[in-house]
């Protein structure tokens, strides 16, 4: 177990959304508002750390024929009691995520890490591939949700901060003035265009080193 | 599966067995937990969803503090027929009291807006005319239908939901550019609210 490579690689280099490029749906649906993102991100790490834990438990008596369908069980179990629960405790938070909570079942990010890593690997390390890989996916979308709110709408911190709205929900602290912000950058067409840009940077990033390392070479 | 693949697979009945067991123990295991979750959780759900309900009904009733509400009324074919004829769907139906006479209903419909389904709260008084409007869930776009869904002021002055308190189906169904005025740029949101609210002027024409 090597807590700093797992480290490294939830965040950076194996990043689930911006290197593996799992769980787009959910990435480009919900990321309009920092509360959504920060929702999001949490209830997936709690979901894939606790499927992590069983699946990493359960791997020597799981059968390696119907391993994917044992899977789906556990992380669709999972997913539904935290539904509920965020249905009873945080009702807020499951009116703006509405489906795409039950949508975690089919995130690609929980099975994907099922397979490669807790099927192959012990409790511990799973549990901490489970913190670190959801670690990685809610700061992608939190700096999906800051760019889009910033530029879409000119505030921070939707849905957590600033005055209510209409509808009763926090609209976050103005920092644009409204008719500067681009609106498409809220529309799922944003979502796009704002990924695209943070995995080309992402790409960027981690293909300097070892450039510079050739070029010296 | 086909009898060439048959052969191919491990036919050992004591493995097969194993497989149909280990995934029924685990379904088992994994409804148990969330039946003990849903049992928490059951009542706290329906509490919330019964408040939400309650405070969108006191939105669109003349006299919020007076006003006392049934539980949710059998949908009758006719009711039902009568939205569909306008092109939206009935909900739910619930009778209102005020000062212990009839006053009317509120009625919660799904009408189709831009991006999907939008259910409001329609509120019509005993004389068919409405009381007020108010929107449960949408999806209609950030910035844009969401500015109809947060009842956003006209240019008259008037809140774009608020437009249609007063209204009533004697001059025929209400269209949005003629008594109706749409928020520039969501007309289909706008034109959303109106279907459903044509709906419930409908519904509470047939429930008389």
């Amino acid at each position: 177990m090597n807590l700093k490579k797992q480290f490294v690689e939830g965040l950076l280099t194996q990043n689930p959304v911006l290197v593996q490029v799992l769980g787009m749906c959910s990435t480009m649906a919900i990321t309009t508002s920092f509360f959504n993102g920060l929702g999001m991100g949490v209830a997936v790490l709690i979901i894939l750390t606790l499927s992590n834990v069983i699946i990493s438990l359960i791997r020597k008596i799981v059968p390696d024929k119907i391993r994917i369908a044992m899977f789906i069980v556990v992380i669709a179990g999972f997913v539904t009691m935290v539904d509920l629960l965020i249905k009873a405790f945080v009702p807020a938070l499951s009116e703006s995520l509405g489906v795409f909570i039950p949508l975690i079942v089919v995130n690609c990010i929980i099975l994907g890490r099922a397979e490669s890593f807790s099927y192959k690997n012990g409790v511990a390390a799973s549990f901490f591939d489970g913190i670190f890989q959801g670690i990685g996916y809610t700061l992608v979308l939190l700096a999906m949700c800051i760019i889009r709110e910033f530029l879409g709408a000119g505030t921070f911190g939707g849905g957590l901060l600033g005055p209510l709205n209409a509808a009763g929900s926090p609209a976050g602290i103005q920092i644009l003035p409204e008719q500067f912000a681009i609106k498409v950058l809220t529309l799922p067409v944003g979502g796009f265009l704002v990924l695209g840009c943070l995995i080309a940077a992402m790409q960027w990033a981690l293909s300097r080193p070892k450039k510079n390392k050739e070029e010296s070479n | 599966m086909s009898k060439e693949n048959k052969e191919k697979v491990q036919m050992d009945p004591k493995y097969i067995l194993t497989l149909t067991v280990t995934l029924f123990v685990t379904c088992v295991i994994v409804a148990g937990l969330l039946g003990g979750v849903n049992a928490i959780t059951a009542d706290r759900i329906d509490a919330i969803t019964k408040e939400k309900t309650e405070a969108a009904m006191q939105k669109v009733v003349a006299d919020p503090e007076g006003s006392t509400f049934s539980d949710a009324l059998e949908l009758t074919e006719e009711m039902t027929a009568a939205a569909e004829s306008c092109g939206a769907t009935l909900a739910e139906a619930y009778a209102v009291e005020a000062g212990g006479a009839p006053a009317g209903y509120t009625l919660k419909i799904d009408a189709s807006g831009s991006q999907g389904i939008i259910t409001m709260m329609v509120g019509v008084d005993a004389e068919g005319v409405v009381t007020g409007v108010s929107i449960v869930t949408n999806a209609e776009t950030a910035g844009i239908g969401s500015k109809v869904m947060s009842n956003e002021l006209l240019p008259s002055g008037v809140g774009v939901l608020d437009q249609f308190q007063g209204k009533s189906a004697e001059g025929g169904d209400l269209v949005v550019g003629s008594g109706v005025d749409a928020i520039s740029g969501a007309t289909v949101s706008t034109k959303g609210v109106t279907t459903g609210v044509n709906a419930a002027l409908a519904v509470a024409g047939v429930m008389g």
